[in-house]
């Protein structure tokens, strides 16, 4: 599965907020000369900490550094969107820099000719995702970072936003943080197949969808081993009939012929895509599930797993 | 009723709470006015109020057990000496060495051989399953005892039903209902069997010569409505079965399973329980002692041969809160024979119906039927005993013991709490499909099984009195 760099499309109502109101033409850096990340992010930091007061820059860059160590954030061809969550900012702040010749985000990727810092309180979960979803818009567009880039001034740039439409959405849907790089079974797949993406992915949890996409089951590798062992051979306290896995022996006899409903567990949580983010919290709270898969109709359109949801709404 | 649903809100807990009062006071009443004793009458409502707790409070049944116990303790209506003796600890203690031996048993693959034996049938078809699941049930209630029995039936069913996709409530309810018919065949099957043999003195032989017979005759009758009533279901099973012969695929997993061993156990335990008689007369002591004895023996010495396990047969495998419930249970009806209630009762009840056998046989049949129907049969037992002890005693027939019997297994078949079997099962299935069978959905087959079942036993009493002069 992917890590979670590409934009989200915002579900939800809008908040009214529109995001050219985060920033100003003063903090846009247009057609900036750097080409290293690092001193790029310093500048824009610097323009910020000058103009709203974000604190310590050397702390401010040291968490976005943090983050971009994580997972370059590059959101789409040419646009990255640096992010900290930090105590010193009570609101949303936003700083635009625009380079035509390009800035290296990302050793071995195309470079970056938009960047969008933004910086979020601490205590805002969400609030960059919430940010990045109202960009979506312009981030689906493969012109944007040209265009932008080409812009004569900082007014000009910020006219761009603000006519853009773009609003943060008054909350996040479970649209905005889900993964939609997702790997699926078809029904008609085996059980072999199902082995195969378990071991490939590294996953233990697997939706199986029909051919309209229709989510139909998961089959998940507990399921696998219950198969092999059911409860009748965990009776035995003596494991010495099964030491040398003969249960499982069976299994890779017929997976190629066995049906992956032999695995298919039909009790797992679903949001819908326009659900609350929270929903989801509520469902593996409920549920205990450590993924839920995010439907719009019946169709399958993301997962979102326990370790995603941290992430993205405590810790972007 | 038992909340299968988990913890009882407090919204539900107070109306019952009024019921079970209620109830327990008005019999209170009634008793006084009928002119009771002061004890007897305490002993009336206390018994009452404990009934009707397992059927308002099942999670809280004894907890309330404990503190109607104390009550009369502390009202005088029973002494510390006669609430030991009441308690039925011969019982208990039996209860516990077959858990200890049936848990023995599980670990060294007993069962798993047994479930093994039937997956991997070949040929096996919808009747085929359905007839071995009625049998085997039947059969492993006999030998081991009701609640273990539907336990490692339900896994069998639970794996056959998962494996081909299939409902699995209408074959769980076909062995439920033989699980608790077979646990009238032996002494073994059910506390109630114990509980009957103890108090009126009766043989393992006795069991295997009187009600084995009357349990396989009233368990094909049984199969017989059973196999009607279900038969698109098995159908059903019978398609998928053939389906999932034709891609080359079992019912599950087969191992070599080290057998021998255990069932050499359970062979060597039953052959023992079966000798109790010729052995207690041998070595001159009272009457069913080996039979009581002789699980706690075996038990002792599995526990020395596994000794590192021992405290785990003991802490786990031991139900000890349905054992303590039973202990509490049988000192309250105890309390209602000491104090003459039962005697009361008894004398109300040929009043009624008469000294005539052949009249209090199915009054007997059917009042136990209906009764264990809505209060678990030990219960109704417990409280029951003493009456039929002393229509025993007066009448000189034990025919009535074995009316009691079935009245008892057979009428836990009527309703969903009608015996233990049923209340576990049903547990089973809602923790593994989080799905609840509907109580009319249960009555509507269950009374019909039930009734059948009862009517036949009647028919066999009556038969074997003519043929064999019971």
């Amino acid at each position: 599965m992917s890590e979670r760099t590409s934009p989200q499309t915002a579900g939800a109502a809008e908040s009214g907020i529109d995001f050219a109101s985060l920033f100003g033409p003063d903090e846009v850096l247009c057609h900036t000369g750097t080409t290293d990340r690092d001193t790029l992010l310093r500048e824009i930091l610097q323009l910020l900490a000058y103009q709203r007061g974000i604190g310590n820059v050397d702390e401010a860059l040291a968490a976005v550094l943090e983050r971009e160590r994580a997972a370059a954030t590059i959101v789409a061809p040419g646009i990255a969107v640096p992010h900290a969550r930090l105590g010193a900012v009570d609101r949303l702040v936003v700083g635009i820099a625009t380079s035509t010749r390009g800035i290296v985000f990302k050793p071995g990727s195309a470079p970056v000719k938009l960047v969008i810092l933004v910086l979020a309180p601490r205590d805002a979960p969400g609030a960059y995702v919430q940010a990045l979803s109202s960009l979506a818009k312009i981030c689906g567009d493969p012109q944007t970072p040209d265009k932008v880039a080409g812009l004569e001034s900082a007014q000009d740039v910020h006219r761009f936003f603000e006519r853009g439409g773009m609003a943060l959405p008054d909350h996040l849907c479970a649209a905005d943080i889900m993964d939609r790089d997702m790997v699926t079974l078809q029904e008609t797949a085996t059980l072999q197949d199902a082995i195969d993406r378990f071991v490939r992915h590294d996953l233990i949890d697997l939706p199986v969808v029909d051919a309209d996409g229709d989510l139909v089951g998961v089959v998940s590798a507990y399921e696998l081993l219950r198969v092999c062992l059911p409860d009748y051979i965990l009776w035995m306290e003596d494991l010495s009939p099964i030491l040398n896995f003969e249960p499982f022996a069976e299994v890779l006899r017929n997976e190629s012929s066995t049906w992956l409903a032999e695995i298919m567990s039909y009790e797992y949580a679903t949001v819908s895509a326009q659900a609350p983010a929270v929903e989801v919290a509520k469902e593996m709270t409920k549920q205990r599930a450590r993924e839920v898969y995010v439907l719009r109709g019946k169709r399958l359109v993301g997962t979102i797993t326990l370790q995603d949801f941290l992430r993205v709404v405590l810790r972007e | 009723m038992p909340e299968g649903d988990g913890r009882p809100g407090s919204a539900r807990l107070i109306p019952r709470a009024v019921v079970m009062i209620l109830g327990s006071a008005l019999v209170g009443l009634a008793a006084h006015e009928a002119g009771f004793t002061r004890a007897q009458t305490l002993s009336s409502a206390i018994f009452i109020l404990i009934v009707l707790a397992t059927l308002c409070f099942w999670h809280f049944r004894l907890a309330i057990a404990f503190i109607g116990i104390a009550a009369l303790l502390g009202t005088k209506a029973l002494t510390l000496e006669s609430f030991i003796a009441s308690s039925e600890l011969d019982i208990i203690l039996f209860l516990v060495g077959m858990m200890v031996t049936v848990g023995v048993l599980k670990e060294l693959g007993l069962f798993t051989w047994i479930i093994q034996m039937v997956i991997g049938m070949r040929r096996m078809t919808g009747p085929v399953f359905t007839v071995t699941v009625v049998f085997l049930s039947a059969l492993l209630a006999c030998m081991v005892d009701e609640v273990t029995s539907i336990v490692f039936m339900a896994a069998l069913i639970f794996q056959v039903c998962d494996t081909l996709k299939i409902r699995p409530m209408p074959f769980l309810l076909i062995s439920i209902m033989a699980t608790n018919i077979g646990s009238s065949g032996t002494m073994l099957g059910n506390p109630v069997g114990i509980l009957i043999g103890a108090k009126a003195g009766l043989t393992f032989i006795d069991f295997l010569e009187s009600a084995f017979p009357i349990m396989v005759g009233s368990l094909c009758i049984a199969l017989g409505v059973l196999v009607w009533w279900y038969r698109k279901e098995i159908k059903v099973l019978s398609e998928r079965l053939e389906a999932r012969r034709g891609m080359g695929l079992g019912l599950g997993p087969l191992v070599e399973v080290p057998y021998r061993r255990a069932l050499a156990i359970l062979v060597g335990m039953i052959a023992l329980i079966a000798s109790h008689h010729f052995l207690e007369d041998r070595l001159g002591v009272a009457k069913n002692t080996i039979l009581i004895v002789a699980p706690l023996f075996i038990a002792g010495v599995l526990m020395i041969w596994r000794h590192e396990r021992a405290r785990h047969y003991i802490e786990t495998e031991v139900e000890w809160w349905t054992l303590l419930f039973f202990m509490m249970l049988f000192a309250v009806a105890g309390t209602l024979e000491h104090t003459g209630v039962t005697a009361e009762v008894a004398a109300s009840f040929t009043g009624f119906f008469g000294k005539d056998v052949g009249v209090l046989t199915p009054v007997i049949i059917f009042t136990t039927a209906v009764g264990s129907a809505f209060v678990d049969n030990v219960v109704f037992v417990a409280a029951f005993i003493p009456v039929v002890q002393n229509l025993v005693n007066e009448l000189g027939d034990r025919t009535l013991w074995w009316a009691l019997l079935f009245g008892a297994c057979f009428g836990g078949n009527i309703t969903m709490i009608g015996s233990t079997a049923n209340i576990v099962a049903l547990g089973m299935l809602e923790k593994r499909y989080r799905t609840q069978i509907h109580f009319v959905e249960w009555l509507k087959v269950g009374a019909l099984v039930g009734l059948v079942t009862s009517a036949a036993a009647w028919a066999a009493i009556v038969l074997a009195r003519w043929l064999f002069s019971w």
